[in-house]
């Protein structure tokens, strides 16, 4: 190589960009076969029906349970990705797994909550940025936990679940006793620090759970065993 | 050696799978044949470093696969098939087989020749554009082999590979498999003989979690004693074997 070549800034660009191609393609064969598109284009659809949402005029209640359901459902769309259709050749390949199954999943968390942040600007979301922030990573956790714990298929149980259970504990807000740990952080103000602490704690254990080997196998396959 | 098998048992919770197998396999085709249940797979799946053993000692391409870099390592040289892989139906068979050779790790300037040849080695070249959920069970099977093979493999696990081929496609992968058990070792998990008989130097025959034969197809033909059930000499030396071993 003379120096011309080594200084040229297009050639070193170029061969700069051909070094990240094949982990690009890999990035988006791995997103691909986990169907992340779809669970983008459910991002998009919860964001859209979060922003009609706040449209309406709610009582208090509406207001805070409302975008709970919009912020379950994008996580449980983001948990099912971590399921793969490749099973154990997949499984028993080389190094990248591990990476591409946290990168990818936090990817698209954030992306979760910046589009339903976005949905809820210059409307009334209650709790605002902070709120979505802090509910989206925590019900993801959970979805999570239950991908690596039960099946990837059965990975929206765990969020519906922990629904149901905030939902409930935003009502005895108004009807003490009222639910206050910060284990139900829905139910806690934005700036809740101990609240905030336990979602993220939860995201990081689901995070832990999923890296080394993704979703658990559906009982009755033969990788299950 | 290439695959070196001391003492190796599996438990999967009260059953026995692999119950103290001995094995030394170097360069060639090897088959292991074994009826239903025999845990030809659960040993498969620890040699493709799957599953981890319950207790002995396994070394593949002279490295211990219980420690995570000789693993990593030779996950990179491995290439497997199991009984039922999974396929996303969106991928061309280009794409999956190249998603495989990304994940091993098959140098970025190899990569598009390496899928091209897997593909041809298989006889899918004219369906490569082809998504996988428009291909038959055999071309499927077929695709699965492409995506083990990627990466020239030096350990190449095939468990019943040639399920769903029809007989034209079994004898021309057979040819496959002869071909690569020039430069690897290659493990064939059938309980078809004669695909055992047609393409494998070495046999194993496994029954109960155990091997009860272990020598050349011709040997294992040999066992039979005229008495036992079979078409074919090697069929009547399996049925022969696994009626001692039984005894």
């Amino acid at each position: 190589m003379t120096g011309e070549q080594r200084t040229d800034p297009r050639l070193s660009g170029r061969q700069r960009t051909g070094a990240w191609l094949p982990t690009l393609r890999l990035v988006r064969l791995y997103a691909v076969g986990r169907r992340v598109p779809w669970a983008l284009l459910a991002t998009v659809v919860c964001a859209i029906g979060l922003r009609l949402t706040l449209l309406g005029h709610w009582d208090a209640y509406g207001a805070l349970q409302l975008p709970l359901i919009f912020e379950a459902a994008v996580a449980v769309s983001i948990a099912a990705t971590v399921a793969g259709p490749f099973g154990e050749p997949e499984r028993v390949t080389g190094r990248w797994l591990p990476f591409l199954r946290p990168a990818v999943t936090v990817a698209l968390t954030a992306a979760a909550v910046g589009l339903l942040a976005a949905a809820g600007t210059g409307g009334h979301l209650t709790g605002g940025t902070l709120d979505v922030l802090r509910n989206v990573a925590g019900f993801t956790g959970i979805g999570l936990l239950c991908a690596a714990a039960i099946d990837g298929a059965l990975s929206w149980t765990g969020p519906t679940a922990y629904l149901v259970a905030a939902v409930y504990a935003l009502y005895t807000q108004w009807h003490p006793p009222a639910l206050t740990t910060p284990w139900l952080w829905p139910a806690r103000p934005p700036h809740d620090l101990g609240a905030a602490l336990c979602a993220a704690l939860v995201f990081a254990c689901g995070l832990a759970a999923i890296t080394p080997r993704g979703a658990r196998d559906r009982p009755g396959s033969p990788a299950a065993t | 050696m290439n695959i070196e098998i001391t003492g190796l048992t599996r438990r999967f919770g009260a059953v026995q799978a692999v119950a103290g197998v001995d094995l030394q396999v170097g360069p060639g085709v090897f088959g292991l044949l074994g009826p239903n249940g025999a845990g030809k797979t659960s040993l498969l799946r620890m040699m493709a470093t799957a599953v981890p053993p319950s207790s002995g000692r396994l070394r593949l391409l002279d490295r211990d696969p219980g420690r995570y870099g000789p693993r990593r390592e030779i996950r990179r040289r491995l290439g497997y098939l199991p009984q039922n892989p999974g396929y996303y139906p969106g991928f061309t068979v280009a794409e999956y087989v190249e998603y495989f050779a990304l994940l091993k790790e098959v140098p970025p300037a190899r990569t598009r020749t390496a899928v091209a040849t897997a593909i041809d080695r298989v006889e899918l070249g004219d369906r490569r554009k082809a998504r996988l959920r428009t291909l038959s069970g055999g071309m499927l099977r077929r695709v699965g082999i492409a995506q083990a093979i990627v990466n020239e493999p030096e350990l190449l696990l095939l468990d019943e590979p040639t399920a769903g081929l029809d007989p034209e496609q079994r004898v021309t992968f057979r040819s496959l498999l002869r071909d690569l058990g020039q430069r690897a070792t290659v493990v064939v998990s059938t309980h078809l003989v004669e695909d055992v008989a047609a393409a494998c130097a070495r046999v194993a025959l496994m029954d109960r979690g155990r091997i009860v034969f272990h020598g050349t197809p011709d040997g294992l033909a040999a066992s039979g004693d005229g008495q036992a059930a079979g078409d074919t000499p090697i069929e009547r030396g399996y049925s022969a074997v696994l009626a001692q071993a039984r005894s």
